[in-house]
């Protein structure tokens, strides 16, 4: 039997090891809460991964999908995969980090605003989509939601919004909470007022510590991610919101209409920020995991308070560089924001590149404890660094006429989202759920096949898309012409092997909870579930 | 097969990840002697000065690549110079409507591309079935794109932006270029 778990780590090692852990209670209620976010968004994954296979099953010409289910089919997987997994998973385990850093929830009512609108939204979306048939993409690309061909109704449509906008809601709940546990007494500013307690929140005492002084010693770093990403979201998701309000306005006033350039605006003000609604948890959940395992502080100075500073403020002026192909005749506004944005997005690059600098030189020479969820852990960095090599080359304007709206992208995002942060992912929950549920894990081997089946499974799948599009394939085809076939069959081999190592983890979870004895009880907190 | 470009992309790309894989296999590889040292064979303080020097060399990367590419985005690279032909391309649930339909080999030409009803895009394939042109096509405007054909031959359009339950047909099969 396997007890991969965080490891503990000499006094004094870490400087926050040692903050006061808060009442049993409030440790209790987080854990619960922590692990209703884990199996509900563990559920959604199932789900949404057999609609995305059941995509490249389609393309692959193994199964036949009516047109218009594929695209709800594909509505469907992107929000539920990105959102509803991914997404809510971090937004779970961000309060078991912060509290394991001494930052506990403060107030339960915003943590459970945000998973009980989060699992109406979800159910909304699959409503509207498998059933309905809303097939506008995840993007819903304004005026498409009014304009389906016969596919689905208006009154669809609104449905559709207002289930995104309680997503929306959710995501707002998550980071109100978010910033109301850190802006709170834990940081332990010397000078207790509000100013002293942002100040400390995003960095200010790393970067002046003589005018922003705490108790603590020193600031744990995975607050900083986690707040900056809170702020962020928070106002990206607004004119996202005011996007689906009209939409709703629209869906019951058919007089009404808003300006295609300015929907577009408006989608993807939050629609890029919300890639950094995964990232920056689990930036912070690498900050948290990885100095525990290299048995060493993360080597971490100024510089990275800089880069989460330089993310607070770039991450909410890049949105344009998902529109750079949008430049009309005449329109300069527009072409003038895909100018800026590509080095506010250059910018973007920075958190990234000294984050994993400081995680290399945390592992550098440390003796370093090699498990399963480490493993993970090394799989989904050195996935960060694959996958932002290809944001750049996605930020750079120039290279758009060759990979706009191709697979090139959804490759470039399955490696992002899926081999970085569902790495972390698995990881956080190989290494976690043996304080969380007091039991270990059942079979080490298990988790060795399961990470070398999704790491081998996943990379194949993703590198298909990429050369596809490359060659020019296009993204979002039920039916992909010809020529794609080939690299298109290779891929559905991969996604075979992808699904099988997916299979071994559900059996070794299954295991774990149904048979593994409740072998550490120290390790599980107040309340801890023991049969 | 790949563009010129996108094999110049894949071929950056691939040097960048050897690069990037090699330094993660070297810190990995680093943890053998962090084991037989306990991990205090590094001075993390210097590690820490030297982060600083690392963020100002990923700045410097970027701002190269920003200036030899951002002079190259579409929106620079058009000219109001006459062009020998118009090209009317007008994107509709579920086709294109294309005027005039045939061009000459060597001819300036410009698409004017729009659309009557949702956002489409014009993806024009040569005959090799390489990815030539990328343009929006966007309900109340207009983008205008040149282009200089050098081969003659029947292009094809493809629709690259999402429209509808059957994006996926919506291909123009015959644009001439003739000699």
């Amino acid at each position: 039997m396997m007890t991969t778990a965080v490891p503990p780590v000499a006094p004094g090692a870490l400087p926050y090891d040692d903050a006061e852990m808060p009442l049993a209670l409030v440790q209790a209620k987080t854990r619960r809460l922590v692990l209703r976010v884990i199996w509900t968004s563990t559920a959604f994954l199932v789900v949404a991964g057999i609609l995305g296979l059941l995509l490249r099953l389609r393309q692959a010409e193994v199964i036949t999908l009516g047109d218009n289910f594929w695209y709800a089919v594909m509505t469907a997987h992107g929000l539920g995969a990105f959102i509803a997994w991914a997404g809510f998973f971090l937004m779970g385990i961000t309060f078991w980090v912060l509290m394991k850093v001494g930052l506990p929830i403060r107030s339960f009512v915003l943590p459970e605003v945000m998973y009980w609108s989060m699992l109406l939204g979800v159910i909304g979306i699959v409503l509207t989509t498998l059933l309905s048939g809303f097939g506008g993409s995840w993007v819903f690309l304004y005026p498409l939601p009014f304009n389906s061909a016969g596919q689905w109704s208006d009154m669809v449509t609104g449905v559709f919004s207002i289930s995104v906008l309680l997503a929306g809601v959710s995501i707002l709940a998550y980071c109100s909470a978010v910033l109301h546990t850190c802006i709170g007494p834990g940081l332990k500013a010397k000078t207790d007022t509000v100013g002293q307690r942002v100040g400390l929140t995003f960095g200010f005492g790393l970067l002046f510590p003589s005018r922003f002084k705490t108790d603590r010693g020193k600031i744990p770093y995975p607050v900083l991610p986690f707040a900056v990403n809170a702020v962020d979201m928070f106002l990206a998701t607004l004119p996202f919101a005011l996007l689906l309000v009209f939409q709703v306005i629209e869906s019951v006033n058919n007089g009404f209409s808003i300006n295609v350039l300015l929907a577009g605006n408006l989608l993807w003000a939050f629609g890029h920020p919300v890639v950094y609604l995964l990232l920056f948890p689990a930036a912070a959940t690498y900050y948290y995991l990885i100095p525990r395992y290299a048995g060493r502080e993360l080597v971490a100075g100024k510089a990275v308070a800089v880069a989460w500073l330089i993310a607070l403020t770039m991450n909410l002026f890049v949105w344009a560089h998902h529109l750079y192909m949008n430049y009309p005749d005449g329109e300069n506004v527009q072409q003038t924001l895909g100018t800026i944005m590509q080095p506010t997005t250059y910018a973007l690059v920075l958190p990234s590149a000294l984050s994993l600098y400081s995680i290399a030189a945390t592992i550098w020479r440390s003796d370093f404890q090699w498990n399963v969820a480490s493993k993970f852990l090394i799989a989904g960095i050195v996935s960060w660094l694959v996958a932002g090599l290809q944001g750049i080359i996605n930020a750079t304007a120039a290279f758009q006429e060759t990979l706009h709206n191709t697979l090139w992208v959804v490759g470039h995002f399955h490696n992002m989202a899926f081999l970085n942060m569902g790495l972390l992912i698995f990881g956080a929950m190989y290494a976690f759920l043996l304080e969380l549920m007091g039991r270990g894990w059942w079979n080490e081997r298990l988790g060795s096949w399961h990470l070398w089946g999704t790491v081998i499974g996943a990379y194949g799948w993703v590198t298909c898309q990429m050369i596809q599009g490359l060659e020019g394939a296009p993204r979002r085809w039920a039916v992909l012409p010809e020529q794609y076939l080939t690299l298109t069959h290779i891929s559905v081999g991969f996604l075979a092997l992808l699904v099988a190592a997916q299979l071994v983890f559900a059996y070794n979870l299954w295991t774990t909870l149904r048979k593994s004895p409740f072998d550490d009880p120290g390790a599980a907190m107040q309340g801890g579930t023991q049969r | 097969m790949m563009t010129s470009l996108g094999t110049g992309i894949a071929v950056g790309y691939l040097i960048f990840v050897a690069l990037g894989l090699i330094i993660s296999f070297a810190v990995l590889w680093s943890t053998r002697a962090g084991r037989r040292d306990k991990g205090q064979g590094v001075d993390v303080e210097r590690a820490e000065k030297a982060e600083p020097w690392w963020g100002v060399f990923v700045v410097g990367l970027l701002a190269i690549l920003l200036g030899l590419t951002i002079w190259r985005a579409p929106w620079f690279t058009e000219n109001d110079d006459p062009k020998d032909v118009q090209v009317q391309v007008t994107g509709i649930q579920f086709g294109f409507l294309v005027q005039p339909t045939q061009v000459k080999a060597g001819e300036d030409v410009e698409f004017n591309v729009t659309s009557k009803d949702v956002n489409h895009a014009m993806g024009l394939y040569n005959p090799q079935g390489q990815m030539i042109m990328n343009v929006e096509a966007i309900p109340g405007y207009t983008i205008s794109r040149s282009y200089r054909f050098t081969e003659p031959g029947t292009y094809e359009i493809r629709c690259l932006e999402f429209c509808g339950y059957k994006h996926h047909e919506m291909i123009y099969p015959a644009f001439q270029v003739t000699a």
